[in-house]
Parts: C-alpha cells; structure tokens; sequence
C-alpha cells in the first residue's frame, strides 16, 4: 500500500501558534496577566481547530501530511509527517491543553500570575505537538527536552512548599532520560548514517543485527520508559504530580506521559518491527505498572497522589497493549491513550478544586474530608471521572478496557488479563474511598470551606467530552482502526515520509 | 587514537556515574555534567573518523561529516541550559535546608 502524501504547510500550525504566542507574550504581555491569559486561550484553541484539522484531513485521505522545512527533501532535510498516529495523539495534546489554560484561568493559585506561567504552558504544547509530528529521531530529542524544561519550571513555581524538590527529583531523571535518548541517536547514527525515522527504519530492515542496533533499542526502552513512567523507572512520577500546580499536573499526568506511549509505539512499530525481545519487556512493564499503581493509590493519603499512581496503572495498560503489537492491540492501545488523557486532566482538575477550597491549601485526605459537601457539582464529575478510570459504561473508560481485554483475549494471554483485571478491582477501590471520603463523610469539626475556589468550567468541558467519548466512540474507534493498520506496514510511513514533492 | 578516545569516554562516564550514586546532590549534580560531556564527546566521535578534510572546501581528500557536529552543538547548548536550572534549584536547597545531604533535602512522603 503506497500512499501519495500531501505536501502542506498546514503541519507546521500545530507547532508553531503555540511557539509564536509564548514568544509574544513573554515579549509584549509581561506586566499585563489578563491579557496574556487571554492570548494563551485564543492560541491553544486555535492549535486545536489546526490540529483537527490536520487529523480529518489525514483521516478522511487516508494519506499522511508532510512538509519538507525548508524545501530540503528528507532525508537530507527534516521533515515534519503527521501520520495518523501523529495527528492523532497531536490532537489530544492540543486539546487537554486547550482545557488546562482554561483551568488555568479560572485558578487561584499564586503561580497563574508568575510571568512566565502562560508562555511556558504553550512552549509545553508546542514542545509535545512537535515531538509528535517530526520526523526526525533527533528534533524528537529537542522537542522532548523542550517538554521536559517547561514541566520542571512550572512545578518549581508552584504554589506547594516543597516543588523545586520534586522538579529538581523530575529533572534529574529526565536530563538522565536525554541522555539515554541523545546516546541511541548516537549509536544509531554511527551504525546507519541516518537519524530521519523513516531512513532509519528502512536501513534497520536491511541490518536487523548491526551491533550497535541493540545497545540504540535498550537505549531507547530506557529513555521512553522514563518519559511514559514504566514500572522500573517511575518513582519520581508521584512527588512529581503531586506538588505541580493543579493546571499543570493536570497536564503531566495526562499528556506528558503519552510522550513516551507516543515514542515506544513509533519504535516498536516502525524502527524495530522485528524486535521480538520487546514483547516480554513491555508486558512485564505494563503489568508491574498496573501492580504498583494500583496498590499506590490504594495505599495513598493524598487525593492527587492518589490520581498519580493511577496514572501509573493506566499506563501500565497502554504498555501491555503495545507489547501485543497485534493490530487490535495497537488500536486499542492508542483509544485508551486518548480516553485517558482527557479523563485524568478532569480528575486532577476536580481534585484542584476541592483542595481550592480547604482551609490549607492541601489535597491531603486529613485537609479534604466532608469538604465535597458544599460542592455537589464537582461530587457528580467526579463519580463520572471515576467511572471512566475504573472502566464503567456509559464512560470512555469502558471502551478503553473492554479494546484491551478484547485484543488480549485473541492473543489467548489469560494470566495477563488476570493480572489486567485485578489491577482494574483496584481502581474501584481507590475511586471509591476518595469519593467516600471528600463527597460522604461529615467534615471534621473545626473544618472551614473557603466560599470561593477553582472554576469548574474545564473539568465540566473534559468529562462532558468523556461522555460523549463513551455515549458514541465510533468516530475514535474507526480512526485508531486506521491508525493500527497503517503501522501495522511500516513501508507505506517509509514511502510517504521520504516521498512527495518537496 | 581510537583506543585513547574509546578509553577516555570510558573513565569520564565511570567517574561521572561514580559522582551520581553519591549522597551529596552538589556531587551527583557534577556527576550528570560529566555524563552530559561523555555523551557529547561520543556523539562527536561517531561521525569523526568517516574523513578528515572540511567540507564545503576544495580541499581535497574525503571531507568530514558535519552532521555530528551541528547535532553536538545543539546538545551543548540545551545542557548548559539545563544545568544552569539544576544550579538555580540547588541554590533554592541551599538556601532552604542549609544541607547538601539527600536524606534531608528529600522530605516528601507519602
């Protein structure tokens, strides 16, 4: 299946209204917090309609986007290709987001007004979309790095006591991740002579057993393993999350680790296909993952340290489902993917809220018991969120799991989906007690509810957005049908991304 | 030559993971610079021995490959400013918890 791709500037708008929007107002907006707010908003949102329209176009021609930058074909020049998956999770990153500014704008906290805040979140956008949409294994590093510094400042500013010490925890491992990634591309380029993805992956097809290809592919694991927070490397994840500003580890623990779902799906698809040493790892990954998560949040007495760990079981799912590698896995892989980063963002903005309104500033289960009944909105999105994490219909959650269940069940894998479902009885508890806690139990006496807080627009957008998601998920379903066949021949990427006029 | 820059990568990546497994954090942190300095030196010596002349010259003989060297460039920069972050952040725990030792700077628990 060769496709013809279509050459257009378009792919370029994801990346750069964001870009253009920080650098503006950083230069012109420093002493004016409204108005740069305000060009925030208007920017993410114009990144998400040039987003979705990226993603219909490639949906609806079937045909990847790609722009040569600066008119040097690839692999000579680096190229930008918004395939499928590209514009896909592109598109989720443009629209969580668009939702965390929102919350952004609406938050109380001290750190909103820091000069920087606004221009860092949209270099965080702009940093994720072009991760997701180059072409190049090398301006992948650049782009991650990008993501990496706009996370570790947005977290020192916060408005927690102790995060520069989860941003300078969270900044040595990624810097440790950069190199990892910086160590494969060299290795990669002293075997093959090339770091475009597509070239790369076409001079790995002819070697398989260069010797330097395994120490890229263990380098590789390692430094995407460390982004997404597998098992092995994910202790920094929950301090991390915990203490970042609620707009921001909204954003962390929703999109950020799909960065590195994003990357091990490239290179377990496309510049390793034949690896078969990668299944074994990712399973066990995955499973660890949803182990440890799940008994984390269980054990945890913190409502967004709770939603931390749940991101590490959620995860988890993610990686044994690209450790199948199957079509349907893939596919179900990457419907969890996007399901999951709009439901996490809203449960961590919903728990931002509460913890708006305690008397300390806390999300502590001690700080926020009872205080959920002066809020019996946010009660009714929060049992709707915890629905979606623990996989109940009428949520997207359920079309999550049940694709991930299904496509386990045609690889015959059953201690695997045992293990799956018994890390899925764990999210039922955690979900409950902490809706038990904040939403059922009588405050404790001397407890004040501030009478004002957080807005709840953006959590109302995002689980509104979920139900839809889980009301009619065949638009979503269909296109990561697409996308799982389109990686699942890695040649049709190759053609179409070193193809087309320049 | 090779074996000299082969073993010279293979002691800065000794030493510097050496200084990250300290429990000083100003010593781990100058361990992660001389890891970010061996990497660079190898990413520079992938490309190194593929020629030797200029290139874009009409020097003759092959010419080098430039390709490592805009890449390393762009390492280098992205370092530096990293660890310039990573200096502000240990100044903030200097200033704060008046130590230098993991166990105290770490007070997040559970």
């Amino acid at each position: 299946m060769i496709v013809e791709p279509v050459n257009s500037h378009l792919v370029l708008l994801p990346v750069a209204i964001p870009f253009a929007a920080a650098a503006a107002g950083l230069l012109l907006l420093r002493h004016r917090p409204r108005a740069m707010s305000l060009l925030a908003l208007s920017a993410m949102a114009a990144g998400v309609w040039a987003s979705a329209t990226l993603a219909f176009d490639v949906m609806s021609s079937g045909a990847p986007v790609v722009l040569h930058v600066g008119g040097w074909r690839a692999p000579f020049g680096i190229n930008l290709v918004a395939d499928h998956l590209g514009a896909l999770m592109a598109l989720m990153c443009q629209a969580v987001l668009f939702a965390g500014v929102l919350y952004a704008l609406g938050s109380r906290d001290k750190c909103v007004r820091f000069p920087v805040f606004y221009p860092l979140l949209l270099t965080l956008a702009a940093g994720l979309t072009g991760a997701m949409l180059t072409g190049d294994l090398f301006n992948f590093f650049v782009f991650a790095e990008l993501v990496v510094i706009s996370g570790t400042v947005l977290t020192a500013c916060s408005d927690h006591r102790r995060g520069v010490e989860a941003a300078y925890k969270y900044f040595y491992i990624a810097l440790v991740a950069a190199m990892a990634l910086l160590l494969a591309n060299g290795c990669l380029y002293a075997e093959y002579g090339t770091l475009n993805m597509a070239d790369l992956a076409s001079r790995i097809a002819d070697h398989p057993d260069a010797p330097l290809a395994g120490v890229a592919l263990g380098l590789l694991l390692v430094s995407l393993g460390i982004k997404c927070a597998a098992v092995p490397f994910h202790f920094w994840q929950p301090d991390f999350h915990t203490t970042s500003p609620t707009a921001v580890s909204a954003m962390l623990s929703s999109v950020v680790v799909k960065l590195g779902v994003y990357g091990l799906i490239r290179v377990s698809m496309l510049l390793f296909p034949h690896a078969d040493s990668l299944a074994p790892l990712l399973i066990g990954a995955g499973i660890a993952g949803v182990a440890v998560g799940g008994l984390g949040a269980v054990g945890t007495h913190d409502l967004k340290r709770m939603l931390a760990y749940s991101t590490l079981a959620q995860v988890g799912f993610m990686l044994v489902a690209i450790g199948w590698r199957s079509e349907a896995a893939i596919a179900a892989a990457l419907v969890f993917a996007f399901n999951h980063a709009f439901v996490k963002a809203a449960m961590l903005m919903l728990a931002g809220v509460v913890a708006s309104r305690a008397s300390v500033k806390s999300s502590s289960f001690d700080v926020v018991t009872g205080i959920g009944r002066a809020l019996p909105g946010a009660g009714v999105l929060f049992l709707l969120g915890g629905m979606s994490l623990a996989g109940l219909p009428p949520m997207n959650g359920f079309v999550s799991k049940f694709g991930v269940f299904r496509a386990g069940v045609d690889h015959s894998a059953w201690l695997v989906l045992a293990a799956l479902a018994i890390g899925s009885l764990c999210t039922f508890v955690y979900v409950a007690r902490s809706f038990q806690r904040v939403w059922w139990e009588s405050p404790e006496a001397a407890e004040h509810v501030k009478p004002t807080g957080d807005s709840l627009a953006a959590p109302m957008l995002l689980i509104a957005f979920c139900v839809a998601m889980g009301v009619a998920p065949q638009p979503l379903l269909t296109f990561a049908a697409d996308t799982a066949a389109w990686l699942a021949d890695p040649t049709a990427y190759i053609a179409a991304s070193l193809g087309g006029s320049p | 030559m090779e074996l000299v820059i082969a073993l010279t990568l293979g002691l800065i990546f000794g030493v510097g993971v050496h200084q990250m497994l300290r429990r000083n954090v100003i010593r781990s942190a100058m361990g992660l610079v001389l890891v970010s300095n061996a990497v660079n030196l190898f990413l520079i010596h992938c490309g190194a021995y593929r020629g030797i002349t200029p290139p874009y010259t009409t020097i003759e003989g092959q010419s080098s490959d430039p390709l490592p060297q805009a890449l390393v460039l762009t390492a280098i920069v992205i370092g530096m400013g990293g660890f310039s972050f990573v200096l502000a952040m240990l100044y903030v725990f200097a200033l704060r918890d008046r130590t230098g030792d993991m166990a105290n700077v770490s007070q997040l628990k559970h």
